[in-house]
Protein backbone atom coordinates (compact mmCIF):
# COMPACT_ATOMS: atom_id res chain seq x y z
CA UNK A 1 0.00 0.00 0.00
CA UNK A 2 1.74 3.19 -0.97
CA UNK A 3 0.33 6.91 -0.38
CA UNK A 4 0.73 9.64 -2.27
CA UNK A 5 1.17 13.41 -1.08
CA UNK A 6 1.69 16.42 -3.45
CA UNK A 7 3.23 19.61 -2.01
CA UNK A 8 4.35 22.61 -3.44
CA UNK A 9 8.01 23.38 -2.96
CA UNK A 10 8.61 26.69 -0.41
CA UNK A 11 12.59 26.39 -0.53
CA UNK A 12 12.82 28.92 -3.63
CA UNK A 13 10.53 31.39 -5.51
CA UNK A 14 10.03 28.99 -8.46
CA UNK A 15 7.34 26.81 -6.31
CA UNK A 16 7.99 23.17 -7.93
CA UNK A 17 4.55 20.83 -7.99
CA UNK A 18 5.90 18.12 -5.83
CA UNK A 19 5.02 14.76 -5.41
CA UNK A 20 5.85 12.11 -3.46
CA UNK A 21 5.15 8.41 -3.13
CA UNK A 22 5.74 6.98 0.17
CA UNK A 23 5.73 2.74 -0.19
CA UNK A 24 6.60 1.46 3.56
CA UNK A 25 10.56 2.93 4.05
CA UNK A 26 10.40 3.89 0.41
CA UNK A 27 10.12 7.65 -0.55
CA UNK A 28 10.10 8.70 -4.25
CA UNK A 29 9.98 12.35 -5.27
CA UNK A 30 9.04 13.94 -8.32
CA UNK A 31 8.13 17.17 -9.83
CA UNK A 32 11.27 18.47 -8.62
CA UNK A 33 13.86 20.55 -10.82
CA UNK A 34 16.65 20.82 -7.92
CA UNK A 35 18.08 18.60 -4.86
CA UNK A 36 16.75 21.24 -2.75
CA UNK A 37 12.91 19.84 -3.92
CA UNK A 38 13.87 16.63 -3.61
CA UNK A 39 15.22 17.18 -0.10
CA UNK A 40 11.93 19.55 0.46
CA UNK A 41 9.77 16.66 -0.44
CA UNK A 42 11.15 13.83 1.48
CA UNK A 43 11.13 16.11 4.93
CA UNK A 44 7.81 17.12 4.05
CA UNK A 45 6.90 13.54 4.67
CA UNK A 46 9.36 12.41 7.11
CA UNK A 47 8.79 15.11 9.45
CA UNK A 48 6.71 18.15 8.56
CA UNK A 49 6.35 21.19 10.72
CA UNK A 50 4.93 24.47 11.04
CA UNK A 51 4.90 27.18 13.16
CA UNK A 52 1.41 28.12 14.23
CA UNK A 53 0.11 31.49 15.63
CA UNK A 54 -3.00 32.45 16.54
CA UNK A 55 -4.47 34.72 19.60
CA UNK A 56 -5.29 34.41 22.92
CA UNK A 57 -8.05 36.18 25.36
CA UNK A 58 -6.32 38.63 27.33
CA UNK A 59 -8.28 41.44 30.23
CA UNK A 60 -7.71 45.00 30.97
CA UNK A 61 -5.59 45.69 27.55
CA UNK A 62 -6.18 47.74 24.72
CA UNK A 63 -7.24 45.35 22.59
CA UNK A 64 -9.48 41.92 23.51
CA UNK A 65 -6.77 39.50 21.90
CA UNK A 66 -3.41 38.71 22.36
CA UNK A 67 -1.05 37.55 19.44
CA UNK A 68 0.74 34.21 20.23
CA UNK A 69 2.75 31.67 18.72
CA UNK A 70 4.72 28.62 19.00
CA UNK A 71 7.82 29.26 20.39
CA UNK A 72 9.31 26.67 17.77
CA UNK A 73 7.51 24.73 14.63
CA UNK A 74 5.29 21.94 15.59
CA UNK A 75 4.27 19.05 13.55
CA UNK A 76 2.02 19.45 11.11
CA UNK A 77 -0.77 17.26 12.33
CA UNK A 78 -0.66 19.03 15.66
CA UNK A 79 -2.07 22.27 14.07
CA UNK A 80 -5.31 22.17 14.86
CA UNK A 81 -4.61 20.72 18.77
CA UNK A 82 -2.25 23.52 19.43
CA UNK A 83 -5.43 26.04 17.93
CA UNK A 84 -7.76 23.93 20.15
CA UNK A 85 -5.48 24.37 23.38
CA UNK A 86 -5.51 27.90 22.88
CA UNK A 87 -9.32 27.95 22.79
CA UNK A 88 -10.86 29.25 26.48
CA UNK A 89 -6.86 29.84 27.70
CA UNK A 90 -7.51 34.10 28.87
CA UNK A 91 -4.77 35.85 30.12
CA UNK A 92 -4.39 39.36 32.20
CA UNK A 93 -1.88 42.43 31.09
CA UNK A 94 0.24 43.47 31.45
CA UNK A 95 1.77 40.40 29.17
CA UNK A 96 5.65 41.13 27.77
CA UNK A 97 6.97 40.36 24.37
CA UNK A 98 8.59 36.33 24.44
CA UNK A 99 6.60 35.55 27.63
CA UNK A 100 5.28 31.90 27.50
CA UNK A 101 1.68 32.19 27.64
CA UNK A 102 1.05 28.16 27.69
CA UNK A 103 3.68 26.00 28.61
CA UNK A 104 3.97 22.63 26.41
CA UNK A 105 0.93 22.91 24.50
CA UNK A 106 -0.84 20.24 23.75
CA UNK A 107 1.96 18.09 24.45
CA UNK A 108 4.05 19.11 21.97
CA UNK A 109 7.03 19.66 24.46
CA UNK A 110 6.79 23.48 22.55
CA UNK A 111 5.68 26.35 24.28
CA UNK A 112 3.29 29.38 23.06
CA UNK A 113 4.73 32.63 23.65
CA UNK A 114 3.21 36.29 23.38
CA UNK A 115 3.94 38.21 20.19
CA UNK A 116 3.87 41.88 21.94
CA UNK A 117 4.19 43.10 25.16
CA UNK A 118 0.39 44.12 25.97
CA UNK A 119 0.06 46.98 28.68
CA UNK A 120 -2.52 46.72 31.28
CA UNK A 121 -5.05 50.08 30.94
CA UNK A 122 -7.80 51.71 32.97
CA UNK B 1 10.82 53.86 12.63
CA UNK B 2 13.74 51.71 10.29
CA UNK B 3 14.64 55.36 8.67
CA UNK B 4 14.19 57.18 12.35
CA UNK B 5 16.36 55.09 14.22
CA UNK B 6 19.20 55.16 11.69
CA UNK B 7 18.70 58.92 11.53
CA UNK B 8 19.34 58.78 15.48
CA UNK B 9 22.25 56.89 15.57
CA UNK B 10 24.10 59.15 13.21
CA UNK B 11 23.26 61.96 15.81
CA UNK B 12 20.37 63.75 14.32
CA UNK B 13 17.20 64.82 16.32
CA UNK B 14 14.37 63.12 14.65
CA UNK B 15 10.73 62.70 15.55
CA UNK B 16 7.78 60.53 14.46
CA UNK B 17 4.68 61.60 14.06
CA UNK B 18 2.27 58.65 14.24
CA UNK B 19 -1.72 58.73 13.26
CA UNK B 20 -2.34 55.40 15.13
CA UNK B 21 -2.40 55.19 19.06
CA UNK B 22 0.61 52.87 18.31
CA UNK B 23 4.10 52.48 16.46
CA UNK B 24 4.24 49.56 14.02
CA UNK B 25 2.15 50.36 11.48
CA UNK B 26 0.15 46.96 9.84
CA UNK B 27 2.39 44.51 11.36
CA UNK B 28 0.37 44.71 14.36
CA UNK B 29 -2.17 42.61 12.84
CA UNK B 30 -0.04 40.34 10.49
CA UNK B 31 0.29 37.86 13.68
CA UNK B 32 1.78 35.47 10.97
CA UNK B 33 5.61 34.29 11.14
CA UNK B 34 8.39 34.59 8.36
CA UNK B 35 9.18 38.64 8.82
CA UNK B 36 12.72 39.59 9.11
CA UNK B 37 14.53 36.95 7.49
CA UNK B 38 16.97 39.06 5.67
CA UNK B 39 17.70 41.20 8.63
CA UNK B 40 17.91 39.29 11.70
CA UNK B 41 18.31 36.10 9.92
CA UNK B 42 14.71 34.15 12.09
CA UNK B 43 11.41 34.00 11.15
CA UNK B 44 9.61 36.16 13.11
CA UNK B 45 5.94 37.38 13.31
CA UNK B 46 4.54 40.98 12.39
CA UNK B 47 4.53 42.42 16.06
CA UNK B 48 7.67 40.87 17.14
CA UNK B 49 9.78 42.32 13.67
CA UNK B 50 7.78 45.58 14.88
CA UNK B 51 8.16 45.48 18.76
CA UNK B 52 12.18 44.90 18.13
CA UNK B 53 12.23 48.36 16.20
CA UNK B 54 10.13 50.17 19.16
CA UNK B 55 12.97 48.90 21.71
CA UNK B 56 15.39 50.61 19.17
CA UNK B 57 13.21 53.82 19.05
CA UNK B 58 12.61 53.84 22.82
CA UNK B 59 16.19 53.56 23.83
CA UNK B 60 17.93 55.85 21.02
CA UNK B 61 14.68 58.61 23.30
CA UNK B 62 13.64 59.35 19.70
CA UNK B 63 10.29 61.78 20.52
CA UNK B 64 6.94 59.79 18.99
CA UNK B 65 4.18 61.65 18.66
CA UNK B 66 0.90 59.62 18.73
CA UNK B 67 -2.81 60.03 17.70
CA UNK B 68 -1.27 62.76 15.60
CA UNK B 69 -2.97 63.55 12.39
CA UNK B 70 -1.03 65.62 10.06
CA UNK B 71 -3.18 68.75 8.99
CA UNK B 72 -0.55 70.25 6.39
CA UNK B 73 2.62 69.89 5.49
CA UNK B 74 4.72 73.28 3.84
CA UNK B 75 7.56 71.78 2.11
CA UNK B 76 8.43 74.88 0.13
CA UNK B 77 11.36 76.53 1.76
CA UNK B 78 14.09 75.18 3.14
CA UNK B 79 12.79 75.38 6.77
CA UNK B 80 9.48 72.52 6.37
CA UNK B 81 6.30 73.23 8.71
CA UNK B 82 4.10 70.46 9.53
CA UNK B 83 0.82 71.69 11.47
CA UNK B 84 -0.20 68.38 13.44
CA UNK B 85 -3.28 67.62 15.27
CA UNK B 86 -3.80 65.38 18.61
CA UNK B 87 -5.41 65.20 21.73
CA UNK B 88 -2.69 67.44 23.04
CA UNK B 89 -4.19 70.12 20.66
CA UNK B 90 -2.94 71.80 17.03
CA UNK B 91 0.94 71.75 16.91
CA UNK B 92 3.05 72.85 14.29
CA UNK B 93 6.85 71.29 14.11
CA UNK B 94 9.84 72.59 12.01
CA UNK B 95 11.88 70.54 10.27
CA UNK B 96 14.84 70.81 7.97
CA UNK B 97 13.62 67.41 5.93
CA UNK B 98 10.44 64.57 6.00
CA UNK B 99 10.38 61.25 5.24
CA UNK B 100 6.93 59.91 4.59
CA UNK B 101 6.14 56.28 5.13
CA UNK B 102 2.61 56.23 5.20
CA UNK B 103 2.14 52.87 3.65
CA UNK B 104 -0.23 51.58 0.94
CA UNK B 105 -3.99 51.36 0.98
CA UNK B 106 -6.33 47.98 -0.06
CA UNK B 107 -7.85 47.66 -2.93
CA UNK B 108 -11.67 47.14 -3.11
CA UNK B 109 -14.53 46.12 -5.08
CA UNK B 110 -15.58 49.17 -6.98
CA UNK B 111 -11.90 49.54 -8.44
CA UNK B 112 -11.82 45.61 -10.08
CA UNK B 113 -15.36 46.39 -11.78
CA UNK B 114 -17.24 43.64 -9.68
CA UNK B 115 -21.41 44.49 -9.89
CA UNK B 116 -24.08 43.62 -7.76
CA UNK B 117 -25.71 44.54 -4.95
CA UNK B 118 -24.17 46.36 -1.60
CA UNK B 119 -25.33 44.53 0.71
CA UNK B 120 -23.31 44.02 4.35
CA UNK B 121 -21.00 41.75 4.52
CA UNK B 122 -17.93 43.02 2.25
CA UNK B 123 -14.90 43.39 3.54
CA UNK B 124 -11.17 43.75 2.40
CA UNK B 125 -8.05 41.21 3.55
CA UNK B 126 -6.88 43.98 5.78
CA UNK B 127 -9.78 44.72 7.16
CA UNK B 128 -11.01 40.80 8.41
CA UNK B 129 -7.04 40.31 9.45
CA UNK B 130 -7.77 43.24 11.99
CA UNK B 131 -11.05 42.10 13.11
CA UNK B 132 -10.07 38.65 13.43
CA UNK B 133 -6.21 39.14 14.96
CA UNK B 134 -6.73 41.98 17.12
CA UNK B 135 -10.77 41.99 18.37
CA UNK B 136 -11.12 38.24 17.91
CA UNK B 137 -14.45 38.81 15.48
CA UNK B 138 -15.16 36.50 12.74
CA UNK B 139 -16.96 38.52 10.19
CA UNK B 140 -18.87 35.33 8.97
CA UNK B 141 -18.70 31.52 8.86
CA UNK B 142 -19.33 30.95 5.19
CA UNK B 143 -17.05 33.13 3.55
CA UNK B 144 -15.41 34.03 -0.34
CA UNK B 145 -11.94 35.37 -0.92
CA UNK B 146 -11.51 37.40 -3.77
CA UNK B 147 -7.57 37.14 -4.91
CA UNK B 148 -4.86 34.82 -4.59
CA UNK B 149 -1.97 37.27 -3.66
CA UNK B 150 -0.38 36.69 -0.11
CA UNK B 151 -3.08 38.39 2.45
CA UNK B 152 -5.50 36.48 0.97
CA UNK B 153 -4.20 33.48 1.40
CA UNK B 154 -3.19 34.23 4.84
CA UNK B 155 -6.07 35.47 6.01
CA UNK B 156 -7.30 32.41 4.31
CA UNK B 157 -5.45 30.60 6.94
CA UNK B 158 -6.39 32.30 9.80
CA UNK B 159 -10.61 31.99 9.12
CA UNK B 160 -10.08 28.45 8.81
CA UNK B 161 -8.10 27.87 11.88
CA UNK B 162 -10.37 30.44 14.19
CA UNK B 163 -13.56 28.63 12.72
CA UNK B 164 -15.31 29.44 9.41
CA UNK B 165 -17.32 27.22 8.06
CA UNK B 166 -16.63 27.29 4.50
CA UNK B 167 -13.91 28.90 2.69
CA UNK B 168 -13.32 29.21 -0.93
CA UNK B 169 -10.63 31.01 -2.94
CA UNK B 170 -10.94 32.23 -6.09
CA UNK B 171 -8.73 34.55 -8.17
CA UNK B 172 -8.24 35.07 -12.22
CA UNK B 173 -4.56 33.87 -12.59
CA UNK B 174 -4.01 30.00 -13.44
CA UNK B 175 -2.51 29.64 -9.42
CA UNK B 176 -2.30 31.78 -6.93
CA UNK B 177 -0.44 34.93 -7.11
CA UNK B 178 1.12 35.52 -4.04
CA UNK B 179 4.22 33.44 -2.55
CA UNK B 180 4.47 29.67 -3.12
CA UNK B 181 5.26 29.47 0.50
CA UNK B 182 1.52 31.15 1.52
CA UNK B 183 -0.03 28.98 -0.96
CA UNK B 184 1.80 25.30 0.53
CA UNK B 185 1.35 26.74 3.98
CA UNK B 186 -1.99 28.49 3.98
CA UNK B 187 -4.54 26.85 1.69
CA UNK B 188 -2.63 23.66 0.23
CA UNK B 189 -1.87 22.31 4.18
CA UNK B 190 -5.40 22.76 4.94
CA UNK B 191 -7.08 21.44 1.79
CA UNK B 192 -9.01 24.86 1.47
CA UNK B 193 -10.80 24.58 -1.66
CA UNK B 194 -9.67 27.55 -4.67
CA UNK B 195 -10.76 28.03 -8.27
CA UNK B 196 -8.34 29.35 -10.09
CA UNK B 197 -9.51 31.55 -13.13
CA UNK B 198 -12.81 32.90 -12.03
CA UNK B 199 -13.66 35.90 -10.69
CA UNK B 200 -17.21 37.48 -9.19
CA UNK B 201 -19.47 38.46 -11.51
CA UNK B 202 -21.76 40.29 -9.20
CA UNK B 203 -22.45 40.30 -5.44
CA UNK B 204 -25.97 39.42 -4.52
CA UNK B 205 -27.86 40.03 -1.14
CA UNK B 206 -29.85 42.62 0.23
CA UNK B 207 -29.14 43.25 3.37
CA UNK B 208 -26.35 40.29 4.00
CA UNK B 209 -24.38 38.89 1.28
CA UNK B 210 -26.06 35.79 0.38
CA UNK B 211 -23.42 34.78 -2.06
CA UNK B 212 -21.85 35.41 -5.35
CA UNK B 213 -22.10 35.04 -8.79
CA UNK B 214 -18.84 33.63 -10.39
CA UNK B 215 -17.56 33.14 -14.01
CA UNK B 216 -15.29 32.00 -15.35
CA UNK B 217 -12.38 33.53 -17.24
CA UNK B 218 -9.78 32.74 -20.15
CA UNK B 219 -6.07 33.45 -20.26
CA UNK B 220 -6.33 37.23 -20.73
CA UNK B 221 -8.84 37.21 -18.05
CA UNK B 222 -12.00 37.72 -20.11
CA UNK B 223 -15.25 36.27 -18.88
CA UNK B 224 -16.74 33.37 -20.67
CA UNK B 225 -20.32 33.67 -21.50
CA UNK B 226 -22.63 30.59 -20.33
CA UNK B 227 -19.70 29.52 -17.19
CA UNK B 228 -21.82 32.14 -14.83
CA UNK B 229 -22.68 30.07 -11.03
CA UNK B 230 -23.99 30.95 -7.94
CA UNK B 231 -21.75 30.36 -5.29
CA UNK B 232 -23.64 30.93 -1.52
CA UNK B 233 -21.90 32.49 1.35
CA UNK B 234 -22.50 34.88 3.37
CA UNK B 235 -19.11 37.52 3.35
CA UNK B 236 -17.09 38.10 0.48
CA UNK B 237 -13.09 39.25 1.53
CA UNK B 238 -11.38 40.92 -1.08
CA UNK B 239 -7.65 40.55 -1.48
CA UNK B 240 -6.97 42.09 -4.42
CA UNK B 241 -4.24 44.35 -4.18
CA UNK B 242 -2.30 46.96 -2.73
CA UNK B 243 -1.88 50.57 -3.99
CA UNK B 244 1.21 53.13 -2.34
CA UNK B 245 -1.06 55.86 -0.44
CA UNK B 246 0.36 58.92 -2.27
CA UNK B 247 -1.91 61.65 -2.19
CA UNK B 248 -0.36 63.38 0.26
CA UNK B 249 3.12 63.63 -1.53
CA UNK B 250 0.79 64.56 -4.62
CA UNK B 251 -0.34 67.31 -3.04
CA UNK B 252 2.55 68.84 -2.23
CA UNK B 253 3.77 68.47 -5.64
CA UNK B 254 5.92 65.26 -5.99
CA UNK B 255 5.66 63.49 -8.62
CA UNK B 256 3.68 60.25 -8.79
CA UNK B 257 4.96 57.34 -10.91
CA UNK B 258 1.64 55.71 -13.03
CA UNK B 259 3.50 52.16 -12.95
CA UNK B 260 4.57 52.01 -8.74
CA UNK B 261 1.55 54.54 -8.26
CA UNK B 262 4.04 55.80 -5.74
CA UNK B 263 6.30 58.79 -5.78
CA UNK B 264 9.16 59.05 -8.24
CA UNK B 265 12.37 58.71 -6.22
CA UNK B 266 15.96 59.35 -6.66
CA UNK B 267 18.78 56.17 -5.12
CA UNK B 268 18.14 57.71 -1.74
CA UNK B 269 14.60 57.67 -2.09
CA UNK B 270 13.94 61.40 -2.55
CA UNK B 271 11.05 62.70 -4.14
CA UNK B 272 10.55 65.49 -6.66
CA UNK B 273 10.01 67.82 -3.53
CA UNK B 274 13.87 68.89 -2.04
CA UNK B 275 14.20 67.73 0.83
CA UNK B 276 11.21 65.58 1.35
CA UNK B 277 11.73 61.87 1.30
CA UNK B 278 9.51 58.73 0.91
CA UNK B 279 9.97 55.22 2.32
CA UNK B 280 8.34 51.78 2.22
CA UNK B 281 5.21 50.61 1.07
CA UNK B 282 4.54 54.01 0.07
CA UNK B 283 6.96 54.03 -2.58
CA UNK B 284 6.16 50.53 -3.89
CA UNK B 285 4.97 47.57 -2.67
CA UNK B 286 7.55 45.06 -1.01
CA UNK B 287 6.85 41.67 -0.18
CA UNK B 288 9.72 41.58 2.12
CA UNK B 289 9.46 43.66 5.57
CA UNK B 290 13.03 43.20 5.04
CA UNK B 291 13.64 45.43 2.01
CA UNK B 292 10.70 47.78 2.97
CA UNK B 293 13.22 48.41 6.15
CA UNK B 294 16.32 48.68 3.49
CA UNK B 295 14.37 51.62 1.62
CA UNK B 296 14.26 53.68 5.21
CA UNK B 297 17.59 52.89 5.89
CA UNK B 298 18.45 54.36 2.14
CA UNK B 299 16.05 57.26 2.65
CA UNK B 300 17.65 57.67 6.38
CA UNK B 301 21.31 58.32 4.37
CA UNK B 302 19.31 60.76 1.89
CA UNK B 303 19.15 63.10 4.61
CA UNK B 304 22.08 63.04 5.95
CA UNK B 305 23.44 63.73 2.27
CA UNK B 306 20.69 66.26 1.96
CA UNK B 307 21.46 67.63 5.43
CA UNK B 308 25.38 67.85 4.37
CA UNK B 309 24.70 68.97 1.64
CA UNK B 310 26.91 66.30 -0.10
CA UNK B 311 27.37 67.14 -3.73
CA UNK B 312 25.04 65.94 -7.02
CA UNK B 313 25.90 64.48 -9.86
CA UNK B 314 26.52 67.31 -12.49
CA UNK B 315 24.01 65.89 -15.01
CA UNK B 316 21.68 63.43 -13.21
CA UNK B 317 20.35 59.78 -14.77
CA UNK B 318 17.09 58.66 -15.88
CA UNK B 319 16.44 54.99 -14.61
CA UNK B 320 13.99 53.52 -17.27
CA UNK B 321 12.00 50.41 -16.92
CA UNK B 322 12.14 48.12 -20.09
CA UNK B 323 9.07 46.51 -21.55
CA UNK B 324 9.63 43.38 -19.25
CA UNK B 325 9.02 45.48 -16.14
CA UNK B 326 5.85 46.46 -14.28
CA UNK B 327 7.73 49.02 -12.38
CA UNK B 328 11.24 49.62 -10.94
CA UNK B 329 12.45 52.12 -8.40
CA UNK B 330 14.82 54.35 -8.30
CA UNK B 331 13.48 56.84 -11.23
CA UNK B 332 16.86 58.92 -11.21
CA UNK B 333 20.48 58.93 -10.20
CA UNK B 334 21.51 62.52 -8.69
CA UNK B 335 24.20 61.79 -6.00
CA UNK B 336 28.04 61.63 -6.41
CA UNK B 337 28.36 58.37 -4.04
CA UNK B 338 30.52 55.42 -3.84
CA UNK B 339 27.51 52.48 -2.87
CA UNK B 340 26.71 50.50 -5.45
CA UNK B 341 22.94 51.93 -6.59
CA UNK B 342 19.92 49.58 -4.85
CA UNK B 343 17.34 48.90 -7.73
CA UNK B 344 13.91 47.31 -6.68
CA UNK B 345 12.16 46.07 -9.57
CA UNK B 346 8.66 43.92 -10.54
CA UNK B 347 9.03 41.38 -13.48
CA UNK B 348 6.23 41.13 -16.11
CA UNK B 349 7.28 37.66 -17.12
CA UNK B 350 7.73 34.32 -15.34
CA UNK B 351 10.82 31.56 -15.48
CA UNK B 352 15.21 31.73 -15.81
CA UNK B 353 15.83 35.32 -16.64
CA UNK B 354 18.80 37.80 -17.05
CA UNK B 355 18.13 41.45 -15.75
CA UNK B 356 19.72 43.94 -17.54
CA UNK B 357 20.70 47.21 -17.30
CA UNK B 358 21.64 49.28 -20.85
CA UNK B 359 22.58 52.59 -21.38
CA UNK B 360 20.22 55.05 -23.33
CA UNK B 361 22.00 53.85 -26.86
CA UNK B 362 21.25 49.90 -26.02
CA UNK B 363 24.34 48.96 -25.09
CA UNK B 364 24.48 46.33 -22.01
CA UNK B 365 26.12 47.83 -19.14
CA UNK B 366 25.91 45.03 -16.73
CA UNK B 367 23.57 42.01 -15.76
CA UNK B 368 22.40 40.22 -13.18
CA UNK B 369 21.55 35.99 -14.05
CA UNK B 370 18.10 34.31 -11.53
CA UNK B 371 17.27 31.16 -11.72
CA UNK B 372 13.63 32.22 -11.66
CA UNK B 373 11.60 35.53 -11.74
CA UNK B 374 8.06 35.81 -11.28
CA UNK B 375 5.65 39.10 -10.87
CA UNK B 376 5.05 38.12 -7.27
CA UNK B 377 8.65 38.26 -6.01
CA UNK B 378 10.25 41.96 -6.29
CA UNK B 379 13.87 41.90 -7.71
CA UNK B 380 16.56 43.67 -5.99
CA UNK B 381 19.73 44.47 -7.74
CA UNK B 382 22.85 46.71 -6.96
CA UNK B 383 24.26 48.42 -9.81
CA UNK B 384 28.28 49.54 -9.58
CA UNK B 385 28.45 52.81 -10.13
CA UNK B 386 31.55 52.37 -12.28
CA UNK B 387 29.16 51.47 -14.83
CA UNK B 388 27.24 54.27 -15.11
CA UNK B 389 29.55 57.27 -15.63
CA UNK B 390 28.98 57.90 -18.53
CA UNK B 391 25.31 57.53 -19.25
CA UNK B 392 22.80 60.02 -18.90
CA UNK B 393 20.26 57.43 -19.18
CA UNK B 394 19.93 53.54 -18.22
CA UNK B 395 17.35 51.26 -18.75
CA UNK B 396 16.44 48.18 -16.38
CA UNK B 397 14.82 45.37 -18.14
CA UNK B 398 14.23 41.22 -18.01
CA UNK B 399 15.42 38.90 -20.63
CA UNK B 400 13.59 35.64 -20.44
CA UNK B 401 16.65 32.74 -20.91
Amino acid sequence: MSEVYEFLCIRCPKGCRLRVVVDGDDIAVTGYECLEGKKYGEEEVRNPKRMVTSTVRILGAKYPRLPVRTAEPVPKDRILDVIAALRGVVVRAPVRRGQVIVENVAGTGVDVIAERDMEAVG
Amino acid sequence: MAAAVRLAEKGYDVAIIERKEELGGILDQCIHDGFGTKIFGTALSGPEFAGSFMERVEKLGISVRLNAYVKSVDAGGGIKKITTVSPEGVDVIKTKSIIYAIGCRERHQFEIKMGGTRPAGVYTAGMVQRLVNLYGILPGRNILIVGGGDVGMIVARHLHLEGAESIMVVFPEEFFAGLPRNAQQCILDFGIPYRPRTIVKEIVGRERVEGAVLVRVDERWNPIPGTEEFYPCDTVVLSVGLIPYAKKLADLGAEIDPRTRGPAVNEFFETTVSGVFAAGNLVQIFDYVDDAVESAYLAAEGVEKFLRGDAKLEKRIIVKAGENVRSLTPHRIEWEDEKPVVAFLRPALEGRAWITVSDGDGQLLKKFFRQYVRPSTLERVEIPREILQDADEVVIDVRGL
